[in-house]
Order: C-alpha cells, then structure tokens, then sequence
C-alpha cells in the first residue's frame, strides 16, 4: 500500500491508467467468454435442429430459440432472400434456369454478407484486448523508468547511495512494470483463446453456407 | 437485429461492472493482505543504531567505566521521592548514638522530667535528619560538579567514552556519515573544520579552518556534516557546542578548540 501512495504522480497516473486497462479487458474478457459460449452451445443445438427439420419454413418458426448463434443469423438471411427470390420468381415466370442460378447467387451472396457481419460482430472488441497485451508491459515500463529517474534524483540530492535510500524508490517504481504484466498477461491468453474459437465459429459458418445453398440446390434441381 | 445489438450492449454493461467488482475486490484483498502482514521496508530507521552509540540513549547504563564510576558515588536519590525516605530511616540509626547520652541523662540524679526529655530527643532527630539532608546534598553536588564541571558532557555521564561526551557523538554521527560521503582525489588530504551546534542541535557555525585542498574531499566533509546534522540531538544543558574536527580519510578526530 505505501508502494502505491508513495509513488510520484507520474507512476500514478501509469498505475491508473494500467487499472482501468485491466478493468476493461477483463470485462471484455467475460463479455466474449459468455458471447462465445453461447454461440458454440447454440450452434450446436440448432444443427441438430437443422438436420433433424424436414422443411426451411419450418425451422424458420424456431429459429428465435437460437438467437445468440451465429448460424441462425445466416439462416435468417438466407431464407429471406430464398422466399425473396421464390416470390419474384413466381411473379416474373421467366426462364427458369436462368432464375435458378441468379437465386443462387442471390442466396449466397446475402450468406456471405451475413457471415461477414457475424465475424464483424464476434471480433468487436478483441482489438482492444490485443491493444492491451502489447502495450501495457511498454506503459509500465514508461513508468519503471520515471519512477527510477526520480529515485535516482533523490539520491543524486542526498548525496548518499546506500541501500536504505536507493530500495524503496525503485520498489516503487517496479511496481507499475508488474501492474502492466499484470493487464497484459490474462488479455494476450484471452485474445488467443478467442482469436482460436472464433475462428472455430467462423469455419462453422462457412460450411453451413455451403450446406444451405446445396440444399437450395438441390430443391430447385429437383423441382 | 436492433434487439440483438442492444442486448449485446447489456451484457458488455454487466461484464464492465462485473470486472471492476472483481478488481476492487482483489485490490481490497491485497491492501487487507499487506495490512496484516505489512512489508518491511523501513530501512532507514535502523540504519543509523549502532552500538557505539546506545549509550546517548541512557548515558547512565552505559560502557563498563560509567559503571565503575557510579559504583563508587552512590546513586543520586531522586530529589523529590527519595529525599523523605532517609528522613524517615534516619532517626533509627540517630538513636544509637543517642542511646550512651540518654544513659549519661538517665544516671543524672535530678528529676528531669518526660516533657525536658522529649524536646532533647526531638532536637537530636532534627539534628540527625539536617545532616543527612546536608550529606545527601554535598553527594548530590559532588556528583554534579564531577560530571557537569569543564567540559560540556550528556548529563549525568562522567566518561570520555562515545556517547557519554557530546564532542564524541557528534564525532561518531560524524564518522557515520562520513563513511558514506567519502571521496578524495589527492594521496593524503586532511580538513580541519570548526563546528558550532546551537542549543536546538542544528549546525549555526561551520567553517574550513584548514585544507589540504582537495576540492572532493572538502564537499565530501562538508556533505557528511549536513547529513550528520539531520540528526544531532541538541547539546546538554541548552549550551551552545563549539567542536574542531579533523577529517581524514582514516578518519575524524577532534581537536579540542
């Protein structure tokens, strides 16, 4: 504690600084744990819903249930734009291979801009937590140094080099260098950690898409 | 999609909140952790206790020659307190020699009577007990003007040991600070410095009276005496201390203005 109140004012303004960089990256750190485990869990449980419906028209009653994964938003999507198509379709009853395959595209492409967004909206934030792991040791240290050169001031002012003197300022200044691995380390684990299952999620979503437009494929093939 | 971002932004609420919860929390931890087991750092405060100094404490209980020297004097009784208590014991041992004269009065064939009697032995106590007074005062001044006579000593310490002396401790807060100071450029440099301490124990007075001139080692004597002087305890007797050292790199020895 007298480390702390007997820093100068510059090390405290880093020991601030560095807390409030704790304080959020840990809050983004619950927030993403949270957001992604119910992702992955949602996910899961709507494949299974998936495969298990007969009928798009279907699953789309259900989807609310899944609202937190990824995939119902691209389901969503996709199935918006399908009808969309399956409407002006109906209405414009022009060649119908030509309808098919411009469908097709229609759906995916609304697929892959859905997919964008999910990853836009699963990455939001991880900036900040990598923002944090780099450059809190380097702001800590900032403060090391200051603190060390002010340390030093008072001995050069004493005139008197022994230990007594010496220790406690450099005590004092070591501390912001610790607060800032403190902030770094769990951000640079946690930003990993997420960059991994969001990637994971993001292959995920990848091949639902692929799996939806061969499905719409094949119905209109089949048709 | 509106209610999917707003409720994103809910739960970014809570986990801030709930991360500087958790912050606090451990922050508190730390500080009740630190007061139950408080770090050690004071450093500073047992830097300058050494032994050669203990005795400014309590110059009475100090080295092996004081000790000798208040064996031979009695220990002073306490003015106040004390100074009844032989007047109470005294009559005892007043009586005896009293007893041979009362005999002398008793074989008297007149009839002196028991009030003549008791005004004799009133008189005689008082007689005894004025001098024990007047005993236990000339001890008292013996005392006195064998520490206080002279030179300017800590009160009631009659050796020329560190510490019992004021020149010896400043000499010895001296030689401390000085350890940490030191530095000279030249081969064998020597300062002689007079020094004045003012009844507070602050330096009023401190002139180079002469110097091998070596610049470094002068700073060097002159830095060892501003951080000796932090903590000089002011002279006995609110007198003003005046003091000629010699600084040396062996060391400092006092010269004796």
């Amino acid at each position: 504690m007298a480390l702390l109140t007997g820093a100068g004012i510059v090390v405290k303004l880093v020991l601030i600084l560095l807390g409030l960089f704790s304080v959020v990256s840990w809050a983004i750190i619950l927030f993403k744990f949270f957001q992604v485990h119910r992702a992955n869990g949602e996910s899961e449980r709507f494949m299974d819903f998936f495969w298990k419906s007969k009928r798009f028209d279907a699953i789309a009653s259900q989807v609310d249930r899944f609202a937190n994964s990824p995939l119902t938003v691209l389901f969503n999507e996709g199935y918006g734009e399908l009808k969309k198509v399956v409407e002006t379709d109906g209405k414009s009853e022009g060649s119908a291979l030509s309808t098919d395959l411009g469908g097709i595209e229609n759906v995916s492409r609304a697929l892959r801009r859905a997919t964008n967004s999910e990853i836009t909206r699963l990455e939001k934030y991880l900036t900040f937590l990598a923002t944090t792991g780099s450059t809190s040791p380097f702001i800590g240290l900032f403060g090391t140094v200051w603190g060390i050169m002010t340390a030093f001031e008072g001995i050069g002012k004493t005139g008197s080099a022994s230990l007594a003197v010496v220790a406690p300022g450099i005590a004092e200044a070591l501390i912001a260098t610790a607060i800032g691995l403190v902030a770094a380390i769990p951000a640079v684990m946690a930003y990993n950690h997420f960059q991994h299952k969001i990637r994971v999620l993001i292959n995920e979503m990848d091949s639902f898409s692929t799996e939806f437009l061969n499905i719409v494929q094949r119905n209109i093939s089949g048709k | 999609m509106v209610t999917r971002q707003s409720k994103a932004d809910a739960l970014f609420g809570s986990s801030l909140i709930a991360s500087t919860v958790i912050h606090l929390a451990v922050f508190l931890l730390l500080v009740w952790y630190g007061r139950l087991f408080p770090a050690q750092i004071n450093l500073q405060e047992t830097y300058y206790v050494d032994v050669v100094n203990l005795p400014v404490a309590a110059p009475r209980a100090g080295s092996p020659v004081q000790r000798g020297h208040a064996a031979e004097a009695p220990p002073p009784p306490a003015p106040t307190s004390r100074m009844t208590m032989p007047a109470l014991t005294q009559p005892k041992s007043a009586s005896k020699p009293a007893q041979p004269q009362k005999a002398v009065e008793k074989s008297k064939p007149a009839a002196e009577s028991s009030a003549e009697f008791a005004e004799r032995m009133a008189k005689l106590e008082r007689k005894a007990e004025s001098q024990q007074e007047e005993a236990t005062f000339e001890r008292l001044r013996r005392k006195v003007s064998a520490t206080g006579s002279g030179r300017s000593g800590m009160p009631g310490a009659g050796g020329s040991e560190a510490g019992s002396d004021y020149s010896a401790y400043i000499q010895s807060r001296l030689k401390d600070a000085f350890r940490e100071t030191i530095s000279y450029t030249s081969k064998s440099p020597e300062v002689v410095i007079q020094l004045q301490i003012g009844s507070d124990g602050r330096i009023s007075r401190k002139k180079i009276e002469r110097s091998s001139g070596d610049r470094a080692f002068e700073l060097a004597t002159l830095r060892a005496i501003d951080m000796a002087s932090e903590k000089f305890t002011p002279p006995p007797n609110h007198k003003v201390f005046e003091g000629v050292f010699v600084f040396r790199p062996q060391g400092i020895s006092n010269s004796k203005p």
